[in-house]
């Protein structure tokens, strides 16, 4: 029998000592959000408002140096504010002392955050009505848009067999997806890995990996892919399936982790070790969501098809590269209809197949 | 003696300290109804037997072994032997009736045999004996979802009963039932407690319905034992001291 020194503790006690605990952890967290705060708003105050507005500097200075004496700074402020009862981490993980300072001050702090946001996004992005509305930009604009809606029929029949290309790149690219995304939800579902310390460190590891494999836009896996194994079709079909077993991989371990967990207990009542109450308790619960995750993501996936044709992935959107870089625009006009039309039959049809199998 | 229960704590990770130090013992064939408030412990109390919650500290023995720390093979091996039904039946609901009934054999059943879904007429044969035992042997090929709420947990009982087991838990069984189904779900398991010598371990609400079935009354206050006797010394002093002064008693017929 395993002996647990903690129960020689009155549980009051016990209860007590992890209220403890967790409250310096809290502090230890809000000190650093406090030097993340102080940190932030310094270097927004100083690149983007000061630099770049004030000045008026197309290249920015940077040391090393200044960045680092600013950081050490903001952590010297930023532990002394979050001593205080002024700070704002403190109260938004719920250990300041609520009364009315540290009210107000969270308020004003919060709004100063929030303004020299802002503030700094507006001038990042250097937002110019002059340049929208000028009369030879309009010009231009109205140039491309008449030779848009004048489209060429001339080139049907290829934009036609690229089209079907780029339907079937994201239906070869989904269906393979299927049996790696199912095989790795169940490994990346809390509710079935939380059990012992290893299959918990797979489920984290797992989850980073897809997390990792998510961030990265199936353009630039396309990108990737078309240096890897040449540019066409298949470069495209490899950064969909990539992508979309990243992401449906953690759709359907959300599906997972939402079952009832009812008929998990009861199957594991009855003595059935861990495949078979995954096989019999939790796959009947899923069925259905993943069809209808898969068949939503067939549709994502023939709008992301055209996308990363234009990076080389093969199919239509390879064809509108080509026809926008000669810079004719009424084929162009053709593509984009094309596009636009089976992008909204293959919608339709997704939500309806979705709505029949509810 | 089948189960023996030592100075049984729970306490969740949440701080709630739901079971204080329970001790009891059940005799084979016994009729154990535990009775209580909701959040009195009932069903940590019965989770913990078949160890679907784990206990903080104490000691669960049964059949003479303290199963309180048993792992893996050995513990699947215990669970085989106890039975439990749950309040919200806890079907399958997209399967059919039949396959709802077999999965309370999967314990002893291989896992590669019970995926692809293979089982000896044995197994079959056993499932419909099951379900002829709690009468509801014609609707073995119909989706369990389809069924009443009673049907259902009568489903459930013959899943439990797939596992021939030496003790069957129920928690609050009929709490979400109307009153006449519920007596005639209690009715099934008195007959597998007297017919098949079954001992039975089950929480309950109604006093009528305690009256009547049970053999041996506990009742729980906020996790400690308050009572432990027969169901016809339950009187009013000890009504209100389960279930508070301003209780009054609903009778079910």
């Amino acid at each position: 029998m395993i002996e647990n020194p903690e129960l020689e503790l009155h549980p009051q006690q016990l209860i007590e000592k992890n209220k403890k605990l967790e409250d310096k952890f809290n502090f230890i967290k809000a000190v650093m959000l406090d030097i993340f705060f102080v940190y932030y708003s310094i270097l927004v105050l100083q690149r983007a408002i000061y630099y770049k507005f004030f000045l008026d500097l197309r290249e920015l200075p940077f040391s090393w140096l200044q960045v680092t004496v600013l950081f050490a700074v903001s952590v010297v402020i930023g532990i002394s504010w979050a001593s205080t009862r002024t700070s704002l981490s403190c109260r938004l993980f719920g250990i300041a002392k609520d009364n009315r300072v540290s009210k107000w001050t969270t308020e004003i702090f919060g709004w100063f955050l929030f303004d020299i946001t802002f503030i700094a996004g507006w001038i990042v992005t250097k937002i110019s009505i002059v340049s929208l509305f000028s009369p030879e930009g309009l010009n231009g604009a109205e140039r491309l848009f008449s030779a848009l809606f004048q489209p060429n029929f001339g080139i049907f029949d290829d934009a036609l067999f690229a089209m079907i290309e780029t339907i079937y790149i994201a239906l070869v690219a989904t269906l393979i997806s299927i049996p790696p995304t199912l095989l790795i939800s169940f490994f990346t579902a809390r509710n079935l890995m939380k059990e012992n310390k290893l299959s918990f460190t797979v489920y984290y590891i797992l989850r980073i990996i897809l997390n990792f494999i998510r961030s990265i836009e199936p353009l630039i896996w396309a990108i990737i892919f078309s240096v890897w194994v040449g540019i066409g079709p298949f470069a495209g079909m490899i950064a969909l399936l990539v992508h979309t077993i990243a992401s449906n991989a953690k759709l359907y371990s959300e599906a997972i982790e939402s079952i009832e967990q009812g008929p998990v207990e009861a199957i594991s009542a009855t003595g059935a070790d861990r495949v078979q109450v995954v096989w019999h308790a939790v796959v009947p619960q899923i069925v259905l969501p993943f069809l209808s995750f898969t068949i939503y993501r067939w549709d994502i996936n023939v709008r992301m098809a055209t996308i990363i044709g234009l990076v080389g992935g093969g199919g239509i959107g390879t064809m509108l590269m080509q026809y926008q870089g000669l810079a004719r625009w009424r084929e162009v006009g053709l593509i984009v209809i094309m596009i636009a039309f089976v992008v909204w039959v293959m919608d339709y049809i997704s939500a309806k197949i979705r709505e029949a199998i509810y | 003696m089948i189960l023996e229960i030592k100075n049984l704590h729970k306490i969740y990770d949440n701080g709630t300290h739901a079971l204080k130090g329970v001790s009891f013992s059940v005799k084979e064939g016994e009729f154990l109804v535990v009775i209580g408030l909701s959040g009195s412990g009932k069903s940590t109390l019965l989770r913990s037997i078949n160890r679907l919650i784990e206990p903080t500290s104490g000691n669960v023995f049964f059949l003479g072994k303290d199963i309180t720390h048993i792992k893996g093979e050995e513990l699947r091996k215990v669970k085989t032997q106890i039975g439990m039904v749950f309040q919200q039946f806890n079907l399958i609901k997209r399967r059919s009736v039949l396959s709802n009934v077999i999965n309370g054999k999967l314990g002893s059943l291989g896992t590669f045999e019970s995926i692809i879904e293979k089982y000896s007429d044995g197994v079959y044969q056993e499932a419909y004996k099951c379900l002829e035992t709690v009468g509801i042997f014609d609707k073995a090929k119909v989706r369990a979802d389809s069924l009443s709420g009673g049907q259902q947990q009568r489903v459930a009982i013959a899943r439990s009963l797939m596992q021939n087991p030496k003790l069957l838990l129920a928690d609050e069984p009929v709490a979400s039932l109307d009153p006449a189904t519920s007596n005639s779900v209690m009715q099934y398991f008195e007959k597998i407690n007297k017919e098949l010598g079954t001992t039975v371990i089950c929480n309950l609400h109604f006093l009528s319905l305690v009256r009547r079935y049970a053999s041996r009354v506990i009742a729980l206050k906020a996790g400690e034992i308050v009572y432990q006797g027969l169901p016809s010394d339950i009187d009013e002093t000890w009504f209100k001291t389960i279930y508070g002064e301003e209780a009054e008693e609903v009778e079910i017929r």
